[in-house]
């Protein structure tokens, strides 16, 4: 019997120590001491606006995502990690193995009781993280969240972009691809979808001002995939054979782009139908190199997860987030305060990917 | 004779098991102590542990009970989701803008006692299908899981429902000398469910029902109304998890705590209790709760450690203990027929 339990008790030992030995190689500066924090907020208004990391400054700032298992976060992480390398800040990404709302709220009440400064978090439901969220601030650590305009709890959040800007975006690659003129329309999941049909004005709006030789399908100004690739599949189809003057699709679901590219592909009019729209580089990996998708646009998570530590930061630092503040990345070099809230702040974080660059993406 | 000798024999299987279980705890505590000291070893990281495990600690038990008789209920979650979005629906309703504080915790308390009546018409039809109609529980309770989540789908219409009065989150996240109130409701449901197992003439018919049902049958006991006990009060420790989860969350909705389902039974079984019934105590799982949570916010503490590895460790002891019981087991048959 003793010699189980000597045994039990040595394998948990090993297990433990293996977690360990994981956690300490890829550490940073965990050393921080109460006394270099107090030095830092002592200072904090003096120079806060330079990049450099002045000694002291060691902030802890934890990110916390929807789900470790999903690619899009995998790809955020590299963001993160980014910015603790180039600031030697303590910056890092934590979240449930599963989308569980419950499993969030767990962890970010375990990471708001130990020692940060700043907590950015995706919500899974922005609802159900206020509680928490709020206990965070009245414990003093800056909230910064991301796709969660709603949330009350909050310092700021970070949206990747206004919602008429990516559709423009969307249209500027799509006459590109196009060439300036023909027809087109406009694929979205439901019409009674906000920020999509958003997306989809916005793209007919640019269209009206910088092509003119660009024209809306007339008879078809907005069709509905039903958030179903299949779906968006079929209704490309009908589109094409019923109006063979149809060049161009701008797709707003991520679920429309790859199905109107199949269809576009089987009908054989690679070359003559363009279509561009947000999608998932590794769902349309296939369809872009082959040509029948021209561009899939969509904001890069990584760029996302840098600007809110980037944000988190300057929070801490002092510095007021306004319009047209930057945030030193390209895509968030001009912040833009949404109108109806405040606290929201929009950067112009679309990418696009074609044929040449898909291959940097994987998520 | 023979029936004191099962019985010492009882007794001291499970305090091995304890002796196993405080030993494991010892050890993690130790360990979360010598690398995590300050911040494990401070107030706040107790607090914080203390707000998080009594949720999916109260569906463990639940569990623990349905695997005690030796079945299982995989819609616990379900009828926690179900209980708090029917609160989520009424509170709104019952509390007016003009309502006095007194009058709106009147009525909080009031839909809370509907939330457990939830619980319980649930848990005795789970109890019902299983023993009556005769369906495997892991069957009807998978059925019932749909069935649970399709109603509160249906009365939440697929989203998130908040905005409910001030005093229903004040009421659930409360600190009592620096004590979640959820803990302390977490404890008095532990021991009364443990003194019912341990110290009651119906926990011994549970523990005979999880042991051999036919024999529980011939012996003129009532197996379906056993069963139906049995899972009414699981469905009343997941409604009162369901009350729980509404409060911290302040809001509710079909798929929250749908990742537990795993969780609550691995805890069980690592807590000692027997998946195939009649064996195992409350304390057990307890601390095999406690050991959980601890693991799991020691785990959050390092920077750059996946939560992956909380799986793998979870997924690793799981295995280990499952083993390691069997071993045990096998090894006592075979002392027994010896004698």
């Amino acid at each position: 019997m003793k010699k189980r339990l000597l045994s039990m008790v040595l394998v948990f030992a090993m297990v433990a120590s293996l977690t360990v030995g994981c956690g300490s190689s890829g550490k940073t500066k965990s050393t921080s001491a109460e006394g270099e924090k107090t030095e830092a907020a002592a200072k904090k208004d003096g120079d806060a606006a330079s990049g450099e990391n002045k000694e002291g400054e060691n902030w802890k700032i934890a990110v916390v995502v929807k789900d470790l298992s999903n690619g899009w976060f995998a790809r955020m992480e590299t963001g993160i990690t980014k910015f603790a390398k180039d600031t030697g800040l303590n910056a890092y990404m934590k979240g449930p193995s599963a989308t569980d709302a419950a499993q969030q709220v767990q962890v970010i009440q375990d990471v708001i009781s130990q020692d940060i400064d700043a907590l950015c978090v995706v919500p899974v439901d922005p609802a159900a993280c206020e509680p928490v969220l709020k206990e965070a601030r009245d414990k003093g650590i800056v909230v910064i969240t991301h796709e969660g305009s709603t949330v009350e709890n909050c310092d700021y959040d970070l949206e990747a972009f206004n919602n008429a800007g990516y559709g423009g975006f969307i249209m500027d690659k799509l006459a590109e691809a196009m060439g300036e003129e023909g027809v087109y329309t406009t694929m979205v999941a439901h019409l009674t979808n906000a920020s999509q049909n958003e997306w989809a004005d916005g793209a007919v709006a640019c269209q009206k001002e910088k092509y003119s030789k660009l024209t809306l399908l007339e008879g078809l100004k907005r069709v509905e995939s039903e958030n179903n690739s299949e779906k968006a599949y079929e209704v490309a189809k009908e589109v094409l054979k019923k109006y063979s003057d149809v060049k161009g699709f701008v797709g707003t679901s991520s679920m429309d782009t790859p199905g109107i590219a199949r269809a576009i592909n089987e009908l054989g009019l690679k070359d003559k139908v363009f279509v561009v729209g947000t999608g998932m580089p590794n769902e349309c990996r296939q369809l872009i190199k082959n040509g029948s998708l021209s561009y899939i646009t969509l904001w890069d998570p990584a760029e996302a997860g840098y600007a809110m530590c980037v944000m988190a930061r300057m929070v801490l630092e002092g510095q007021k987030i306004e319009e047209g503040t930057n945030l030193g990345l390209d895509s968030y070099k001009s912040l833009v305060v949404d109108p109806s809230n405040p606290k929201v702040l929009m950067g112009a974080g679309w990418i696009s990917i074609n044929k040449d660059n898909v291959d940097e993406y994987d998520f | 004779m023979g029936t004191t000798n099962i019985k010492i024999k009882d007794f001291l299987n499970g305090d091995k098991n304890m002796t196993r279980l405080l030993i494991v705890f010892a050890a993690v505590f130790a360990l979360c102590s010598l690398t995590k000291g300050s911040m494990f070893l401070s107030t706040s990281n107790f607090q914080s542990m203390g707000k998080q495990f009594p949720e999916f600690g109260l569906l463990s038990i639940g569990m623990a009970l349905a695997l005690f008789t030796g079945g299982i209920d995989l819609s616990i979650v379900y009828i926690a989701t179900l209980s708090s979005v029917i609160i989520a629906r009424l509170l709104p309703l019952m509390v007016t803008e003009t309502a006095t504080d007194g009058t709106a915790y009147m009525m909080v308390i009031v839909c809370f006692i509907l939330a457990i009546a939830v619980g319980i018409i649930c848990g005795m039809l789970n109890g019902f299908i299983i023993s009556k109609v005769g369906i495997p529980p892991i069957l009807a309770t998978l059925g019932t899981q749909a069935l649970f989540q399709g109603f509160a789908i249906v009365i939440t219409g697929g989203s998130t429902i908040s905005g409910f009065p001030i005093q229903l989150s004040t009421m659930v996240n409360k600190l009592v000398f620096g004590i979640p109130v959820t803990v302390i409701v977490f404890i008095i449901c532990a021991i009364v469910v443990g003194f019912i197992l341990a110290r009651t003439t119906l926990g011994r018919q549970l523990r005979m029902l999880g042991t051999n049902p036919k024999a529980t049958e011939y012996t003129g006991l009532n197996n379906v109304k056993l069963t139906m006990t049995s899972y009414m009060m699981s469905g009343i420790l997941a409604s009162i998890a369901g009350i729980i989860m509404i409060g911290r969350f302040n809001s509710a909705k079909a798929d929250y705590g749908a990742s537990y389902t795993m969780q609550a039974i691995l805890i069980a079984v690592m807590g000692g209790i027997d998946p195939n019934g009649g064996k195992g105590n409350i304390q057990g799982v307890a601390i095999a709760i406690i050991i959980i949570q601890m693991v799991s916010s020691w785990l959050n503490m390092f920077e750059n450690v996946s939560n992956f590895y909380r799986q793998i460790i979870w997924g690793g002891l799981l295995i280990f203990i499952l083993i390691f019981n069997y071993v045990i087991n096998v090894r006592e048959k075979k002392a027994a027929m010896k004698k």
